[in-house]
């Protein structure tokens, strides 16, 4: 007989094991979001008590609710802000934001172009599934034209935000976007947006079977899956200008951004410094 | 303990050759998922007929002289469970472990520590009422403040903006209001004593997320300046028509303390006051302060640091990982962790069990509000604060708060030179509602008067309490202070 020992996973100590069975679909592509994140968490070796995960509302932001961090589920939208009292307070945190598109995009829209602006060190994770997926798949602001969604029977007509391009000229000093196709590069692309210091921001585009792909063709998961597979251009570098998604088009994936910056955390320390040398 | 996976058996890891090096499969870490099989470009992984210690039956390569391996690595790339891995990433022995190499993560500058720093002023100082908060807030030990500009509260932020840095504390004017107190909430999580202020059209906006810190019972201060409204309405004058929305603003059951000062010096007491509030019952606390207080400039006497009482948390007793977060003790205030103490916090707006961990169950949602309700109710008489001017032998008794409660002061001793027997009940405590006062009252009082810059809103609530004494009402639609006169003059007609 040969012999294997397999015991725990070692990533268990990573997830409330207590909460399991989740919420998601079958077929939904959060749980690749979810397992590279806490790969990644493992792989950095950063001590997991100084972690903590916000979220908004919506089915990724259902996300942290399994990680066994400190972990924080907001209000609608509203992920972003708090993420950043939590780590102008305590900067020692690694602070993380995993929430949808709509949550951080449509409702949270104000909030993200300006942390990217301040440039505060976060990383922030958007799942974008192109509709919103816990209210039942209306369309939101990354749905592309023409796609149907509950609230678009005849076709959306409104024209789609590319994240990447939107996060890059409000100021984040990383963007880059993947599919859950491509777990091992979500992986990596966390790890070197924890390596930044300053501002992050990472586009995931997850398949939502339940809520939008079975009203666009596309029958199940293995179908968008098989999309992804095949519209799917890995550019890093690319110019983030590019990277319109339209309802059949090419996904451009890859590294968009990778720049340095002075970050909040920086300038926060030098005005205290500035206020105090001017008060002796 | 977690341990890893240790493969002793060269026969359940199968390699191949790419061009990235050999490709492993760690059979007992796949979940059949069967996604390497499916987008394999070669179609040669196959299902293996063997079960693996999970149950399912992992990848096998298997090639024909049609179709052939070509080395692309496509598998490894988007196996979800990371069970495919190349030679780079499994040089070492445990290949079903991740390689580990050290990664620079930065850390971010901590904020300074100010030795010395100057956050007490004891001594006498001649403040506005809006200065004098921001000082009783930086007295309290608040360190973190997130705002949006609106009048009649710019002064506190600028004042704060000017203080903070001088005693290591931060200032952040975020992008709305609604971004401030939700910045508020993460920095209170984080263990820091935090605040904001606004005045009417920014503390709606703000009303979701205080619903959010009554639900998750975060400690925190919002001050409100009221102005006329409703939407922008006096941007510059005064009324107290938010009292109502500072109760019911945020949507379901919760409790919420609120209190008024009617003076500089108090703004500078009751805002320390505010903050112990909130640490002792872990609960948003607003300083409901009007346009003509906040306005006002008078003699505000700071006391010595030492004499200054502040209240913290309740830490939790038991060891990280082993409490439950929201077991409340008897006082029905849970202890609070704050974040990177390593409790592994879960805080959500969703109804939540001790744990913390979302529930859908009425019995949870019985339990968990009643208590958050609870913890205030019951504990109402520590909270409440009212004064009482000359109501022993009253026949008519103003109610009054804030900036109005000045104007009847005089109005009373007014009434009094003329001979009716007035007195007043200055609310200072306005939620929870100095309830049991009223009723004690209202035994030997047959006139209650409320006056308020507003359409009657507190006047509703006592004549909830004061029944069956008769409630009459001097109201006014904000922009003024009533005049000492007026509330004569309908003092003297309740008095008929
Ligand atoms: C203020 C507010 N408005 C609306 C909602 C209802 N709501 C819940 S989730 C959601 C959309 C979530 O979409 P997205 O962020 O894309 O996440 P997904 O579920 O697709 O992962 C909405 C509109 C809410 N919870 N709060
Ligand atoms: S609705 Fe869509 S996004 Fe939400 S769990 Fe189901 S598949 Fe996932």
């Amino acid at each position: 007989m040969t012999m294997h020992e397999v015991e725990e996973n070692p990533l268990d100590v990573y997830l409330r094991a207590d909460r399991m069975p989740h919420i998601w679909c079958s077929g939904c592509g959060l749980g690749i979001v979810t397992g590279a994140f806490i790969r990644a968490i493992q792989k950095s070796k950063v001590d997991p008590k100084l972690v903590s995960v916000v979220a908004g509302i919506g089915c990724t932001g259902r996300i942290p609710g399994y990680l066994n961090f400190d972990t924080f589920h907001t209000t609608h939208g509203r992920a972003i802000p708090f993420a950043i009292g939590l780590k102008i307070a305590k900067p020692e945190l690694h602070v993380f934001v995993i929430s949808g598109d709509g949550d951080l995009f449509a409702i949270g829209g104000n909030h993200i172009i300006h942390a990217a602006r301040r440039n505060v060190n976060i990383t922030v994770i958007c799942v974008n599934n192109f509709n919103y997926g816990m209210t039942g798949g209306q369309v939101g602001p990354t749905t592309p034209e023409d796609a149907r969604t509950t609230t678009t029977p005849y076709g959306n007509i409104e024209p789609a935000f590319n994240l990447p391009y939107v996060m890059a000229s409000a100021g984040a000093v990383y963007v880059a976007r993947w599919t859950t196709l491509q777990p091992r590069k979500i992986l990596d692309s966390i790890l070197e947006a924890m390596q930044k210091d300053g501002f992050s921001f990472i586009e995931i585009i997850s398949p939502c079977p339940t809520a939008y792909g079975r009203r666009n063709a596309q029958r199940d998961a293995m179908e968008t899956m098989k999309f992804y597979q095949y519209k799917t251009k890995v550019k890093n570098g690319a110019d983030p200008k590019e990277g319109d998604i339209s309802l059949t088009g090419e996904i451009l994936t890859g590294k968009f951004v990778d720049i340095q910056k002075t970050t909040y955390m920086d300038r926060v320390k030098m005005l205290i410094d500035k206020a105090n040398k001017k008060g002796a | 303990m977690a341990t890893t996976y240790i493969i002793k058996d060269d026969e359940k890891t199968r390699k191949w050759k790419t061009p990235h090096g050999e490709l492993y499969i760690i059979k007992d870490r796949c979940k059949g998922c069967g996604f390497c099989i499916e987008f394999c470009p070669k179609k040669v992984l196959v299902e293996s007929k063997e079960f693996n210690a999970k149950g399912y039956h992992p990848p096998e390569l298997q090639e024909d002289e049609t179709k052939k391996c070509i080395n692309c690595g496509f598998c490894a790339m988007i196996c979800p469970e990371f069970a495919i891995f190349s030679e780079a990433d499994a040089q070492s022995k445990d290949v079903g472990q991740i390689p580990e190499k050290e990664i620079p993560i930065p850390e971010s500058p901590k904020i300074p520590e100010i030795k010395k720093a100057r956050d007490v002023l004891t001594g006498e100082h001649f403040w506005n009422g809006d200065v004098a908060a921001a000082e009783g807030a930086i007295a309290a030990g608040c360190k973190f403040f997130a705002g949006y500009p609106i009048t009649p509260s710019t002064e506190v932020a600028e004042h704060i903006a000017e203080r903070m840095p001088q005693i290591g504390g931060v200032y952040v004017q975020m992008e709305d209001e609604i971004a401030s107190i939700a910045a508020v909430l993460g920095a209170a999580w984080a263990g820091v004593k935090a605040m904001t202020a606004t005045s009417g059209p920014g503390f709606s906006l703000m009303q979701e997320n205080i619903g959010l810190g009554a639900m998750t019972e975060t400690p925190c201060l919002i001050i409100n300046v009221q102005r006329g409204g409703p939407s922008t309405g006096l941007p510059t004058l005064v009324a107290q028509s938010d009292v109502m929305q500072a109760k019911w603003g945020t949507h379901g059951d919760h409790e919420i303390i609120a209190l008024a000062p009617n003076s500089p010096q108090e703004c500078f007491d009751l805002t320390i006051e505010c903050f112990n509030l909130a640490y002792k019952y872990r609960t948003p606390v607003v300083l409901l302060m009007d346009e003509s207080v906040g306005h006002m400039t008078e003699r505000v006497v700071v006391p010595e640091k030492s004499k200054i009482k502040l209240v913290d948390r309740k830490k939790p007793k038991g060891e990280p990982g082993k409490v439950k977060i929201y077991e409340a003790d008897e006082d029905l205030v849970p202890p609070m962790p704050y974040a990177g103490e390593g409790y592994n916090i879960h805080m959500t707006g969703l109804t939540h069990d001790e744990r913390g961990y979302p529930s859908t169950i009425a019995e949870t949602q019985e339990r968990m509000i009643k208590r958050i309700c609870d913890k205030i109710r019951v504990h109402a008489d520590e909270i409440v604060r009212y004064e009482e001017f000359m109501t022993e032998d009253a026949e008519v008794v103003v109610v009054a708060y804030g900036i109005t409660s000045r104007v009847v002061k005089r109005a009373v001793l007014m009434a009094r030179e003329k001979g009716i027997k007035a007195g007043m009940l200055r609310l200072i405590t306005i939620w929870p509602f100095p309830e049991k006062k009223v009723r004690e009252l209202a035994k030997k009082v047959k006139n209650f008067l409320v006056v308020e810059i507003n359409y009657g809103q507190i006047v509703l609530e006592v004549e909830r309490c004061a029944c069956p004494s008769k409630v009459s009402f001097l109201g006014k639609m904000g922009g003024a202070v009533h005049t000492p006169e007026e509330v004569l003059k309908k003092m003297m007609e309740v008095c008929k």
